[in-house]
């Protein structure tokens, strides 16, 4: 299977996210978090990767739309595999990241 | 190893609690072994425990690796000399006669004697300095013991395979993983220890592997020869490999695992206790259900909250006052590891029963209570929409709502692909790890455990593995 990178579909879902979960982090320091999370999601196994990849896509065609954000939001919440987990996934390696490197991180409200 | 072929008696893959004891047991036997492992040697000390950087160098995909399923279910797998043995929290279980007894008999696995296992375990509690944490328990571990107590639930400190200094400060232990105990061994017997290096196949001329096509980390390729494999590479790799190599039978078909669900616990008192791990467990409704602490850095604090996080965010500054916990079933589910040709990495499924899913409800609902009982003041379940719990008749509602699809369900603990016995079509090896259908592959690891043993189980994985090390010793001496 070719080594497929999502780090680049990945980012805006990524940013957007953050921003709305933890508005305290500085632009910066997002930038830094989400190429970490597009560091790993390369990093996965190959079909993981792959199908990270499909639904990263979707959701970066549907960001820009008007109301994109709700749309995504509610596709999250679908209890399928990989579409309600890739919000997870992406939440889990952030956060890990965040407060690993910047533990007294203040925090914001919730957002996907 | 040279990077040209190279050539051994015995070729061991992978040296995790498997790999490395059938290592040390082949080589202090006198046999020329070759052991070649996949991720890079780490000295114990050398990374902070739990950390990302631990996850980058001593963990498969850097940590994120699911099964796949509703819910899917994250797992994580040791890649480095040692394997898991590195990586996990060194809770010593024995293996539980009444499991001993029921596979021997279901699986049909020959001379299982469960003395012998029990002699085994004597040993590798000596080799590993396996004991109980000098003074008093960590803030985060008390929270299990006093909860229970008062709910007047069983418990009790699982020893650890750490070795304490004499002061017997504890967070100076160091843990008796595989590099600090079998794989010396190995090699002060004579066994080669080849790190970075891969084994993508094994070639087979009928039922006779002969060689092993391997990869190195800096790119290069090249074949080892040898007489007889023991393939350790974990309940994930070892089908995966033994698929690669088109080796057919009850190969993957049947992943067995401990599901996990979480929770995070706030205090009134500082409790996180971030350079280790509790080592209570309430083990009250034991097999089906027990009750353990997990690593709490603020990181793995902000992922236990991440669930529900427009609801708990605002825990996350009080990050010290909260530890989080799990509850462990053994499942009834299975899963499967299907390698497709041409692909690295095998695609791997688990599907939980009903009484699983039953089983996470009740069993986090539980836990939630023993936090209560031991005075958090908020719970926080790690599950999507989940209610802030603060008294028991929250825990009506945490029951309402919990749908394990919405769980973030994981584990650590994986088994049961290549079940050993002489059963037909449920075991995939011998009763001594021979890969059925072979003459000269071994599987010696995690994957022979013919179910989930319900416990810790790398104890039960070593004790398994030196038995058979040990049997196909003796019979390469018998022979000559
Ligand atoms: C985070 C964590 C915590 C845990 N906590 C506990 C605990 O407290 N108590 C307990 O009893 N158990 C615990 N476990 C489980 C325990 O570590 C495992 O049961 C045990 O390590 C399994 O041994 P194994 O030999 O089957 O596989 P592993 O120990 O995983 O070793 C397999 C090795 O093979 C290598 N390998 C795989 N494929 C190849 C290949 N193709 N070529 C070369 N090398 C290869 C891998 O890189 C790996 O190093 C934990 C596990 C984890 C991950």
């Amino acid at each position: 299977m070719p080594a497929v990178r999502s780090s680049h579909l990945v980012a805006p879902f990524a940013d957007r996210l953050l921003a709305a979960d933890v508005p305290a982090l500085g632009v910066v320091q997002r930038a830094e978090v989400v190429a970490f999370v597009g560091r790993r999601v390369d990093g996965l196994p190959g079909f993981i990767r792959l199908g990270v990849t499909g639904v990263a896509a979707v959701f970066r065609v549907l960001l820009p739309l008007p109301g994109g954000w709700r749309i995504v939001s509610a596709l999250s919440r679908r209890p399928l595999p990989l579409l309600g987990e890739y919000p997870r996934l992406v939440r889990s390696l952030a956060y890990a990241y965040i407060w690993e490197r910047w533990p007294q991180t203040p925090t914001g409200r919730g957002g996907a | 190893m040279s990077r040209s072929d190279a050539h051994a008696q015995v070729l061991v893959i992978g040296s995790g609690a498997g790999g490395a004891t059938t290592a040390a047991v082949l080589a202090e036997a006198g046999l020329d072994v070759l052991v070649v492992e996949e991720g890079g040697w780490v000295e114990q000390g050398s990374v902070v425990p739990f950390s990302l950087e631990q996850m980058d160098r001593q963990y498969r995909a850097g940590g994120v690796t699911v099964a796949l399923g509703l819910p899917s279910i994250a797992y994580t797998e040791g890649r480095c000399a040692g394997g898991g043995t590195e990586i996990n929290s060194g809770l010593y279980r024995r293996p539980p006669a009444d499991v001993l007894a029921r596979w021997a008999v279901d699986y049909r696995i020959r001379d299982f004697d469960p003395d012998e296992l029990f002699a085994i375990a004597d040993e590798v509690e000596r080799d590993l300095s396996v004991g109980l944490r000098p003074g008093a328990a960590t803030p985060a571990s008390e929270v299990l013991r006093r909860g229970a107590d008062r709910l007047g639930w069983q418990n009790d400190e699982i020893p650890r395979w750490m070795a304490y200094p004499p002061d017997g400060n504890a967070s100076q232990a160091h843990r008796q993983s595989m590099t600090r105990t079998y794989l010396p061994r190995a090699e002060r017997a004579g066994a080669r220890i080849e790190v970075g290096c891969r084994v993508d196949r094994l070639e087979l001329d009928g039922p006779r592997a002969r060689a092993a096509h391997v990869t190195h980390a800096d790119g290069r390729r090249n074949t080892v020869r040898f007489g007889d494999a023991f393939v350790c590479g974990g309940a994930i790799q070892s089908p995966a490999l033994l698929q690669r190599s088109g080796i057919r039978g009850h190969i993957g078909k049947t992943l067995a695992v401990h599901p996990t669900v979480k929770l995070a616990a706030r205090f009134a008192d500082v409790v996180n206790t971030v350079d280790d791990v509790p080592v209570h467990q309430v083990t009250e409704f034991a097999p089906d259900l027990s009750f353990g602490g997990s690593a709490s850095q603020p990181g793995l604090v902000a992922l236990a909250l991440s669930d529900h996080w427009a609801a708990f965010h605002t825990a996350m500054t009080d990050w010290q006052r909260i530890s989080v916990y799990y509850a462990a079933i053994t499942s009834e589910g299975r899963g499967a590891v299907r390698s497709v040709r041409g692909v690295r990495d095998p695609i791997v499924t688990y599907r939980l029963t009903r009484r699983d899913r039953e089983l996470l409800r009740s069993g986090l609902a539980r836990l939630a209570l023993v936090m209560l009982e031991a005075g958090a003041e908020e719970v926080y379940p790690s599950f999507r929409d989940a209610p802030v719990v603060r008294n028991r008749a929250d825990l009506a509602r945490l029951q309402d709502r919990f749908v394990a699809g919405r769980a973030s369900v994981m584990t650590v603990h994986l088994c049961s692909t290549v079940p050993l016995g002489e059963a037909e079509g449920i075991t995939g090896a011998s009763s001594y790890g021979k890969v059925h259908g072979t003459d000269n592959v071994w599987v010696n690891d995690a994957s022979l455990l013919p179910t989930a043993p319900g416990v810790n189980p790398q104890a039960t994985v070593m004790a398994i593995a030196i038995r058979n090390a040990r049997r196909f010793a003796a019979s390469r001496s018998a022979r000559g």
